[in-house]
């Protein structure tokens, strides 16, 4: 596979780790009253869909960036490239 | 007290070689400082670059030169570069991080990597058996950086002449790297 | 024999092979070749001369060798098939001794002189082949006889049947040796690939080349032309092949295109990725050091698929025989090589193409015994003098080793010796198939045909995209490449479009003679025939994917180029459904088999991963020690000294000098994370358990660090060397780990913060120096301006120094051998020298380098935990760091650690263990067992972690994990390891085995 790095152009999957689900951003609230329930599901729930999936993935030999890829999981076209920081921010993620 | 004063070694002893027409060659005597923008840093770096290198912020893949031409800038992501230039002693982040005061974090690199310089017309053959990067002068000009990995080492790719590149990777694999290097050149000489 | 034609004069006057006769009797006069350049070459020991140009088979066939190999199944006598890399049967064993290459198509082995090769799949010579007597046994070996035969009974699987079948698989054997040949692999970047080098792949990268664009043309073949090279058919005015010639020399005169004869490419992957393997060697008797095949794995933002057909077969009664050939294979060998392949050659065929046969070899003074046409109706060329048969079929063959005579459907009989066949032509549709393809039938070529719905930047232009005709493959493969260029943004360059023939194809297909009684092959080389799919579809195997694995179609090396479509259509006559509804025949990489060796390119003996060594690793080398690879990373192990024979000497003796003096270990392996920025202190706090918000400038603490699910990740110590500025240390087999989860961390969950990481690792040179006389060792080495003292640079201590009159370096107080201890680190440039200088400044105190087997007995003496202990399944609360994980602050991992099931009362607890018997060795990976208790999971209470001996206690000492471990000091229990066979009483005990107090690493 090719990942369009937002900023470095195509390069080869192969310089990059997977992580996986994109919600891994979403890291719960710690101080939530019910904080427990909803780290268990930010961890151990996921969904895995057939199609169109955001996921995170780390340019390890590369720039070091981790990256929201949303690709589709039955024919691989990856359709959109951001950089999980940007993302991060954009939900409200901030310090 | 026995002198024990402590002699520095480069990763690779200097070595220089030619095969199939491409000199290789060890850089040494050469800085590295890592240079990472503070967040929301940008423009503050950008001037304190001007005002002690007289140098650009490059973007990630690109270089620039100091006014002097002594030092090269690479961007290396969105928040680091690297500065690199001849420098012998350990001590280069100190002169970094002096000029850019708190425009920037500076860290030596300069013992991470080792350098390696290719030149003559068939480094782009060679490297095409390890190197995933399209170094076609169409794709990768003068002055292009990229980091990629090769034979499994993580490298530094800037190209600094019109047949000839300069390659980082981790001191301490240097030895494999050297192989993997002599190796491509000798399989396509 | 009343109606069979008159047997040629030639073939009477002399029944001796022809090879026996003369020097490449079957030449003919042209072809492709150049006679002034005579090669020799072996064959089952036998010497041939070819020309530059053959093959091995247009080679073996100018000598008239028919017989070159046996058939897996039933070890039938097999010929020359085809021309190309769709070969079934003509499979050879290339080179000798340890070069030997098993199973290699003599169709494309490209002659050179001396070129040596053997027949195989025969036991005796090939000519008279033991294994034969398979064939009388074939009414017992139809398809799914394995399933049905080694079932019962079950002791005879391992003592009969699995041996007997082991010594009749395979094909070629195997030289049992290493390779010796090298091998590589690359990347190549194009704007276009080009597939296939026939006449849309010329057309198609002339086009491209002509507009500017990268150009990869990449062909098997070692001649470009593909079936322009077999053909009369014209271009532009000048025979096809010369036409072929000037495209190559102009594409190769361009600097943007590239041309790469001898590549298959092998496979399509996403995104445009394409597999390709170039044979650099594989046409020259000695490879001169260079790799024998390069791997390429080529980025192309538009690829055109210009891979031409393959022709398939007719099934009818022993169609396998010697001598029976495709027809477009035949007029190859006579067009291209300048050999016919018989001197009497009769042509069945169900299409216009076939009759093409006859034609050109007429043309080329050979005598056509018949052409036999399964359609009724008026012949659709004249051939004067040439008997033909409309509405006509082959029923069976007959001949000894080779074919001598055929029968026709109609009882008559034909004297000949090669039989051209033709069912039609099958486009080559295997690249459209990688990437979930699924071919589309096309009734009026009666062939499948590459889908509308192809891979992103794909293309397919010519026979391969059912475009059959030679003008129709110019305009498809031309106009592919505009359409790519000008997607591309180049503007196509203008250029006449070459005149060339229309040519017919007619076609109706016509798949098995019926009226045949004998076997009728479908899969030459798997033995496969029209009987085996009747019996699939009896008994039910009719999905196309189990009729394939019950009869085996097509799962031979030739991956059924030639048979499946056959087998497809017979399966779909027989079940009364069209072709469309029996199934499509999809295709897999690679296109054709790769050696082993070319996947793993360089990656072999020591070349198999890269290795990292410390700067000190010369100097180890020259103090003879023995490495152990942790990660990539080489590390000393022990230095032996003379005289010692067993490493427990030497690991002892480094331990008790290190106790009783100092001793210097090498811990540059160790990972180092350089830590920036306004909020790094905050950082940190968050990404330990423990508390870092208070950590004091020029401080050093342990740090541990949780996964969000509350177990521990990694451990170790992190310095405070300015207002903004941190080093982190991480073990050495999680460095690239933990910044990866840094980096998750920093860019996913706290984008807003200010730090920065970048790793160090490979900058610092970093010793530990421990032992009661390692501040005194120190302080001949730190220059004397730095106060090192106890009360100046107290336990945890870090900081800035020089050392050897000015070097730069930095000093840590940290113990993981429990003495007093540092790690001094400097620039990796400085390494060698420092270890040195350490090793002489130290001669006063009988300083001993130690390596990681004694570093390992000290952290176990001294009850810290390691990789063992930090092994994925334990939290901070197994390891006994409870206390540590911070409850005022969030951090990763907190709130998930906290869950009941990670902190019941008899949860695990990381413990010491001695044995109650002084004299034995503990077991690690023992698990702890009550007294009079089956050691049964059920009973289980945790296992034997880490064991050393400890020199400093004179026995066994262990660390392992038990059940309410704390409440249990003194219990002794069972270690049992029921995997080596021990079963002893330990004692649960502190794992602080030396120093409790921690006294000697703070005084």
């Amino acid at each position: 596979m090719i990942i369009d790095h937002p900023h470095l152009g195509p390069r080869d999957a192969a310089e990059f780790v997977y992580l996986g689900d994109a919600r891994l951003i979403d890291r719960p609230d710690p101080d939530a009253p019910d904080a427990a329930r909803h780290f268990h599901d930010y961890l151990y729930l996921r969904d895995n869909p057939a199609g169109p999936h955001r996921e995170l993935w780390y340019h390890e030999q590369g720039d070091r960036s981790w990256l929201v890829l949303t690709r589709d999981t039955l024919t691989h076209e990856i359709t959109r490239v951001e950089l999980a920081r940007d993302v991060a921010l954009a939900q409200g993620r901030g310090r | 007290m026995a002198d024990l004063t402590l002699a520095a070694t480069s990763a690779l002893g200097g070595y220089r070689t030619e095969i199939g027409g491409v000199r290789l060659a060890e850089r040494t005597g050469l800085a590295i400082v890592s240079i990472a923008v503070p967040r929301d840093g940008e423009a503050a770096l950008a001037e304190a670059l001007q005002a002690g290198f007289g140098a650009d912020l490059p973007r990630p893949g690109r270089s620039s030169l100091s006014r002097d031409g002594a030092t090269r800038l690479l961007g290396m992501a969105a928040d680091q570069l690297f500065a690199v230039f001849d420098h012998e002693g350990p001590d280069a982040a100190r002169g970094v991080g002096a000029a850019l005061g708190t425009a920037a974090y500076a860290s030596d690199q300069s013992d991470v990597w080792v350098a390696l310089r290719l030149e003559g017309a068939a480094v782009r053959r060679a490297l095409e058996r390890i190197c995933p990067l399209d170094l076609h002068a169409d794709a990768f000009a003068e002055g292009q950086v990229a980091r990629t990995v090769i034979e499994h080492l993580g490298a530094i790719v800037l190209r600094d002449g019109p047949h000839a590149l300069t390659l980082f990777s981790a001191r301490s694999s240097a030895r494999a790297f050297l192989h993997a290097l002599e190796t491509s050149l000798r399989n396509v000489a | 024999m009343t109606d069979a034609l008159p047997l040629p004069v030639a073939l009477r006057r002399d029944a001796r092979p022809e090879s026996a006769r003369g020097l490449q009797a079957h030449r003919l006069a042209g072809g492709l070749v150049d006679r002034s350049r005579t090669l020799s070459f072996r064959f089952d020991g036998r010497q041939f001369t070819g020309h530059f140009g053959d093959t091995l088979a247009s080679a073996l066939l100018a000598n008239g060798v028919r017989l070159v190999g046996r058939s897996f199944k039933y070890h039938r006598p097999r010929g020359i098939f085809t021309a190309g890399s769709e070969e079934p049967n003509a499979l050879v064993e290339l080179r000798t001794g340890a070069y030997r290459e098993p199973n290699t198509r003599a169709t494309v082995a490209e002659l050179f002189d001396g070129l040596e090769a053997l027949s195989q799949n025969h036991r005796g010579s090939l000519g008279f082949d033991l294994m034969a007597a398979n064939d009388l046994l074939s009414p017992f070996l139809t398809a799914g006889f394995y399933y049905k035969t080694f079932k019962w009974p079950k002791a005879f699987w391992e003592k009969l049947y699995e041996p007997v079948i082991r010594a009749s698989a395979g094909l070629g054997r195997l030289s049992g040796e290493p390779d010796p040949d090298t091998y590589d692999k690359g990347f190549l970047h194009c704007d276009v690939l080009v597939i296939g080098a026939g006449p849309a792949g010329l057309a198609a990268a002339l086009a491209a080349g002509r507009a500017g664009a990268r150009v990869i043309l990449a062909d098997e073949d070692f001649r470009l032309g593909g079936r322009l090279n077999a053909e009369t058919l014209t271009v532009a005015g000048q025979p096809g092949a010369l036409w072929a010639e000037q495209a190559a020399a102009e594409l190769a005169s361009m600097p943007n295109v590239r041309l790469m004869p001898r590549t298959t490419v092998l496979g399509g992957f996403d995104h445009g990725i394409w597999g390709a393997l170039e044979r650099m060697t594989d046409h020259r008797a000695d490879a001169e050091g260079k790799p024998r095949q390069v791997l390429w794995r080529i980025y192309a933002r538009r690829a055109i698929l210009g891979a031409g057909a393959i022709e398939r077969p007719i099934a009818f009664g022993n169609n396998d025989r010697p001598g029976v050939m495709l027809a477009g294979a035949v007029r190859t060998y006579a067009n291209r090589w300048g050999v016919a392949p018989g001197r009497r050659i009769a042509v069945f065929t169900n299409n216009d193409d076939g009759w093409r046969t006859a034609a050109d070899l007429a043309g080329h003074g050979v005598e056509i015994a018949a052409v036999i046409d399964t359609r009724a109706g008026q012949p659709c060329l004249a051939l004067p003098g040439v008997p033909v048969f409309m509405g006509e079929a082959v029923a069976d063959t007959h001949g000894r080793k080779a074919l001598a005579r055929i029968t026709l459907a109609s009882g008559r009989r034909i004297e000949a010796d090669c039989l051209a066949v033709s069912g039609g032509w099958n486009p080559n549709v295997h690249l459209t198939c990688h990437q979930r393809g699924r071919p589309e039938w096309r009734e009026d070529i009666a062939a499948f045909v590459p889908p509308r719905d192809l891979p992103n930047g794909l293309t397919v232009a010519g026979a391969a995209n059912g475009a059959l005709s030679l003008a129709a493959a110019l305009a498809e493969g031309r106009g592919a490449a505009e359409a790519a260029t000008e997607g591309l943004g180049f503007t196509p360059a203008k250029a006449p479009q070459p005149r060339a023939e229309d040519e017919p194809v007619a076609i109706s297909a016509f798949w098995h003679v019926g009226a045949s009684r004998a076997r009728a092959w479908i899969d030459l080389q798997n033995d496969v025939t029209v009987k085996d799919i009747a019996l699939a579809q009896r008994e039910g195997f009719r999905a196309v994917e189990h009729l394939k694995r019950y009869t085996t179609l097509g799962m031979a090396t030739d991956q059924g180029k030639t048979a499946n479509v056959l087998g497809l259509a017979i399966m779909a006559e027989l079940t009364g459904r069209t072709i469309p509804q029996t199934g499509t025949t999809v295709f897999r990489p690679p296109y054709t088999p790769v050696a082993i060796g070319a996947f793993a390119g360089r990656a072999r003996g020591k070349d198999f991963r890269p290795v990292r060594l410390t700067p000190s690793h010369a100097w180890a080398e020259e103090r003879r020690a023995v490495f152990v690879e942790t990660g990539a990373w080489l590390r000393a192990q022990w230095f032996p000294r003379e005289g010692e024979t067993h490493w427990r000497e030497s690991v002892d003796r480094e331990v008790r000098m290190t106790r009783a003096s100092v001793g210097v270990c090498d811990v540059t392996t160790l990972g180092k994370i350089d830590i920036q920025g306004r909020d790094a202190g905050e950082f940190l706090n968050r990404v330990y358990a423990n508390a870092f918000g208070k950590l004091a400038v020029g401080r050093t603490r342990y740090g541990l660090m949780l996964r969000e699910d509350g177990i521990a990740m990694d451990d170790g110590t992190t310095a405070r060397l300015g207002e903004r500025h941190y080093l982190m240390t991480t073990t050495t087999a999680n460095a690239v780990a933990v910044f990866r989860h840094l980096e998750f961390c920093r860019q996913c969950l706290w984008p807003g913060l200010d730090v920065h990481l970048i790793s160090v690792t490979d900058g610092w040179a970093q010793y530990a120096v421990a032992g009661p006389n390692s501040r005194d060792l120190l302080r001949e080495i730190v220059d004397p301006e730095h106060d090192i003292s106890n009360e100046a640079f107290p336990f945890m201590a870090c900081g800035e120094v020089t050392v050897c009159g000015g070097t730069r370096a930095r000093l840590f107080r940290i113990s993981f051998s429990g003495e007093l201890a540092y790690e001094l680190a400097v620039p990796a440039r400085y390494g060698d020298a420092l270890i040195r200088a350490l090793m002489r400044a130290g001669a006063p105190f009988d300083v001993v380098p130690y390596g990681t087997e004694a570093l390992g007995v000290m952290r176990v003496e001294k009850g810290h935990a390691a990789g063992n202990e930090l092994n994925g399944q334990t939290t901070a609360r197994d390891l006994g760091l409870g206390a540590m994980v911070s409850r005022k602050k969030d951090c990763i991992g907190k709130t998930l650690s906290e869950r009941p099931a990670l902190n019941r009362d008899d949860g695990l607890r990381l413990m010491g263990f001695r044995p109650v018997d002084r004299s034995l060795g503990l077991v690690a990976g023992s698990h702890f067992v009550g007294f009079g208790r089956e050691a049964v999971t059920a009973n289980d209470e945790g296992w034997m972690s880490s064991v050393a001996f400890s020199p400093t206690l004179g026995h066994s000492i262990g660390l392992g994990f038990i059940r309410r471990g704390e409440a249990r000091r003194g219990e002794t229990v069972r270690a049992v390891d029921l995997l080596r066979g021990t079963d002893m009483a330990v004692e649960i005990v502190s794992p602080h085995f030396v120093d409790p107090e921690g006294d000697r690493l703070r005084g």
